[in-house]
């Protein structure tokens, strides 16, 4: 009886299911799907990573190179004695500057015409023409001497891409046409003998310069007003510190030999602390990232020196203070700001901003503003006021975000204490989501240092370290940037290059920049939830 | 008649004053001068509206100086929003209304025209149901309202902090840590700094929304004990759904349901001999 009722009872059917694809449950195709997408992330990210350290790590290695030739071929030893001639000049720049204040003393304050002036300033002219001339022997050798230095700089360049070119021709098995091409080692040793050579020669030049320029400058004619005879007095003052310098200058001459190894620790310090970037160059390539760091530094702390207080205040001002129909409307209106193609932006800052901007600076009565006025329409000042642009709908969500978060009760509990709306704002709302807006700044800061079409556009692209000796005025000079130098320079370069190998070590420092960044945020997320919780 | 209470075991740990197993027995200490008391809060044909929909319908109430008044009733029948009529706190959400009726203290209506809800809630303090000390130090916690009004005396705030600590009988668990973190303390501990919070700018009318509800029964004795003593200086309003906190805390009880002010009187009527068969109902556990 059991037997035969027993097919009545259903089966206990637990097994999977039957439709498979590829061996594999819908379910396990799903999980699949999600899995594969999830490590994707991870794995183009290591990619990117790997890419970058292989492009970029030869770098370091061609930079010793390159710093090796500076010596061997003497461009270093000719660069000892032209760093004494621009230094001359600088001062000369110095003396015209002056000439002009008492130029402008004279008509202003003495009621003087222009050529009367002119003719006070006769002797002044004559003082200064000797002091420039003064250098035209230390000049005249520095020409020479450089025609000398680039000369053995070609010479060993055109051997190395011949030796290249032999490489090649023998990996391809032509041994023939590979024989053909003559090689000819450089001597240096030889080769810088005509450079050596004139170290008597600069003695010779140098005494006289230095004699001339100490007998010119005790001459210097007495200005007309106390302020501008003491900026005369500097100048004494500052030429007679440059002539110190000459012995020393000499001595870093007499010292120099070019067989002295450049240790590799400098194309490291080279590239980190380098102060000028300068490519292309007939003399000598310079792969200095400090003025594009600066430069980026710069724009990024303007840029959030303007977004923050707009980006926190409008995500205080949404969350506490408005109504539902404000919010309604602010509230997209910023988010739809990132929307905003940066091209555009950047379009918009040369052809509006940037214009505006100069022209506010040129009116008379705001020229108290440091800065003001500046004749660059493309400076920091206009990408740092584009790239706010950019930062403030990432700081305003993120914000408002953290503000929001904070507990009903903290509010309720402040004004039951007879707290004001400010107050609560201020003393409560705010220290209880700092750590929440403080990420939120370190997130705009990231989208601002990555930020390239608008720096490319509006920053002005100098490549020189800003003169942060004028103050807050600094904001007004053009910097050019690190994302910028990459895109304008990357179309251009020869794959492999130096140059090339340049620019991706200056990606990768952007890179660790960003991830630092980053990094930071997320820590003060993480911290911050932990302390509400 | 049923009593809800006797049986009850929170009553355990109260000492002398309240002593336990019977509501009546803190009523000696303070029924010399029960029916002297002066009125303080006076409630007038109060109707009010979350926008459309009315939550008071006519309530009618005087509340008495120096005493504590408990209310009580089921969940929704509007005892909560009339507790944060008294301080305006309802200003803070959207769309409430008072429509017809008035609420005056020592007089002076509180929704007035004139009226400055900063002023008043100086005035009408509040502790609230889940203890929400912020999230600064003790002494912060304690100073926070002195400090929004201006006060940065040194020696006047530490004053205040051990008074007001002392106050709500927590100077002696925490005077070691002041600098530490509010939120570092037990949930009672924290219930009672933020009375101490209440009670350091010195109100005239404590506030109290459920202030028991989120603790255990021992940190609950604590609190009432302080309630106690807290009403020799304060007059205390309370909100609850314990009814043996209702008998054992408050001189008067009101009742509300469905919005409505069904019966108040003083706690030993409202417990023993209510005059309305719904409250009968509900202290007796029969529903709510």
């Amino acid at each position: 009886m059991s037997s035969e009722s027993a097919p009545a009872v259903p089966p206990f059917a637990i097994e999977k299911a039957r439709t498979r694809l590829f061996g594999l449950t819908l379910d396990e195709c799903i999980h699949a799907f999600f899995g594969g997408s999830a490590c994707m992330a991870v794995v183009v990210l290591t990619l990117i990573t790997v890419f970058l350290f292989r492009e970029g790590a030869d770098f370091f290695g061609k930079n010793h190179d390159n710093l090796r030739i500076y010596r061997q071929a003497g461009l270093e030893y000719v660069d000892y004695i032209r760093q004494q001639e621009r230094d001359h000049t600088a001062l000369t720049r110095y003396l015209s500057d002056l000439r002009l204040r008492t130029l402008r003393y004279l008509t202003a304050e003495k009621g003087l015409t222009v050529a009367q002036a002119n003719a006070r300033l006769a002797g002044f002219d004559d003082f200064a023409g000797r002091y420039g001339d003064a250098v035209e022997p230390v000049r005249g050798l520095v020409s020479d001497l450089t025609e000398t230095a680039t000369a053995i700089k070609t010479k060993y360049t055109v051997n190395e891409d011949a030796k290249e070119g032999r490489r090649q021709l023998l990996a391809e098995g032509k041994k023939d046409e590979a024989a053909a091409i003559t090689i000819q080692d450089v001597d240096f040793k030889t080769e810088l003998a005509p450079i050596t050579g004139t170290l008597p020669l600069y003695k010779e030049a140098s005494a006289t310069f230095s004699k001339n320029l100490g007998e010119i400058v005790a001459g210097a004619p007495v200005l007309p007003a106390p302020e501008l005879q003491a900026r005369m007095v500097k100048f004494q003052e500052l030429t007679r510190d440059y002539l110190a310098t000459f012995p020393e200058t000499l001595h870093a001459l007499e010292q120099w030999d070019y067989a002295k190894p450049v240790p590799f620790t400098q194309a490291f310090t080279a590239f980190f602390f380098g102060h000028e970037w300068l490519t292309a160059s007939f003399w000598q390539d310079w792969y200095g990232v400090v003025p594009l760091l600066v430069g980026s530094l710069l724009v990024s702390v303007i840029a959030l020196c303007l977004a923050v207080p707009l980006g926190v205040g409008a995500a205080i001002y949404v969350n506490q203070i408005a109504s539902p129909r404000e919010q309604k409307l602010i509230k997209p209106a910023i988010e739809f700001i990132s929307a905003i193609p940066s091209v555009v932006l950047g379009f918009f800052g040369i052809a509006v901003l940037g214009q505006t901007l100069r022209a506010i600076s040129q009116v008379a009565w705001l020229d108290w503003i440091p800065g003001f006025p500046f004749a660059e329409r493309l400076n920091a000042l206009t990408a740092g006021c584009l790239l706010a642009l950019i930062a403030v709908p990432t700081i305003f969500t993120l914000a408002e975000d953290a503000i929001n978060n904070v507990p009903r009760a903290f509010k309720e509990a402040s004004f039951a204490l007879g707290a004001s709306r400010m107050q609560t704002i201020i003393r409560i709302i705010v220290p209880a989501s700092l750590s929440g807006i403080v990420s939120a700044v370190l997130l705009g800061l990231g989208r601002v240092v990555g930020e390239t079409m608008v720096v490319l556009l509006c920053a002005g692209n100098r490549i020189a370290i800003p003169d942060f000796t004028a103050g807050l005025a600094v904001v007004t000079q053009p910097v050019h940037t690190m994302t910028g130098i990459i895109a304008q320079e990357m179309g251009e370069v020869v794959r492999g290059s130096i140059h090339y190998r340049a620019l991706f070590v200056v990606g990768i420092v952007l890179f660790f920049l960003a991830l630092l960044i980053n990094f930071l945020a997320q820590k003060i997320v993480r911290k911050y939830r932990i302390s509400i919780g | 008649m049923v009593t809800p209470i006797t049986s009850s075991s929170l009553a355990a740990p109260m000492e002398k004053s309240a002593a336990p197993s019977k509501f009546s027995v803190h009523v000696p200490a303070s029924s010399a001068s029960a029916g002297t008391a002066d009125t303080l809060i006076e409630i007038q044909n109060l109707d009010f509206y979350y926008g459309s929909k009315q939550a008071l319908f006519d309530i009618n109430l005087k509340l008495d100086d120096k005493r504590v008044t408990a209310f009580i009733g089921p969940s929704g029948c509007g005892k909560s929003t009339l507790l944060r009529c008294l301080n305006r706190m309802n200003d803070l959400i959207d769309g409430t209304q008072i429509k017809r009726g008035s609420l005056k203290i020592r007089g002076v209506d509180i929704h007035g025209k004139d009226v400055d809800s900063i002023e008043l809630r100086k005035r009408v303090g509040m502790v609230f149901q889940k203890s929400n000390p912020f999230p600064k130090s003790i002494y912060e916690n304690i100073t926070y309202g002195l400090r929004i009004q201006g006060v940065n005396n040194k020696a006047r705030l530490d004053e205040v902090v051990e008074k007001s600590l002392r106050g709500a009988a927590l100077w002696d668990e925490v005077k070691d840590r002041l600098h530490e973190s509010g939120l570092g303390l037990s949930g009672g501990q924290q219930q009672r700094l933020c009375i101490a919070r209440t009670i350091a700018v010195e109100p005239e009318v404590i506030l109290m929304d459920e202030p028991c509800s989120a603790l255990d029964p021992i940190a609950t004795a604590k609190v009432e004990e302080l309630i106690h003593e807290l009403k020799k200086q304060f007059t205390i309003i309370i909100v609850t759904h314990s009814m043996q906190q209702a008998a054992r805390c408050s001189d008067k009880t009101a009742f509300f349901y469905m919005g409505k002010l069904i019966e108040y009187d003083d706690t030993r009527t409202i417990f023993m001999n209510p005059g309305n068969p719904q409250t009968e109902a509900y202290v007796s556990g029969r529903f709510g």
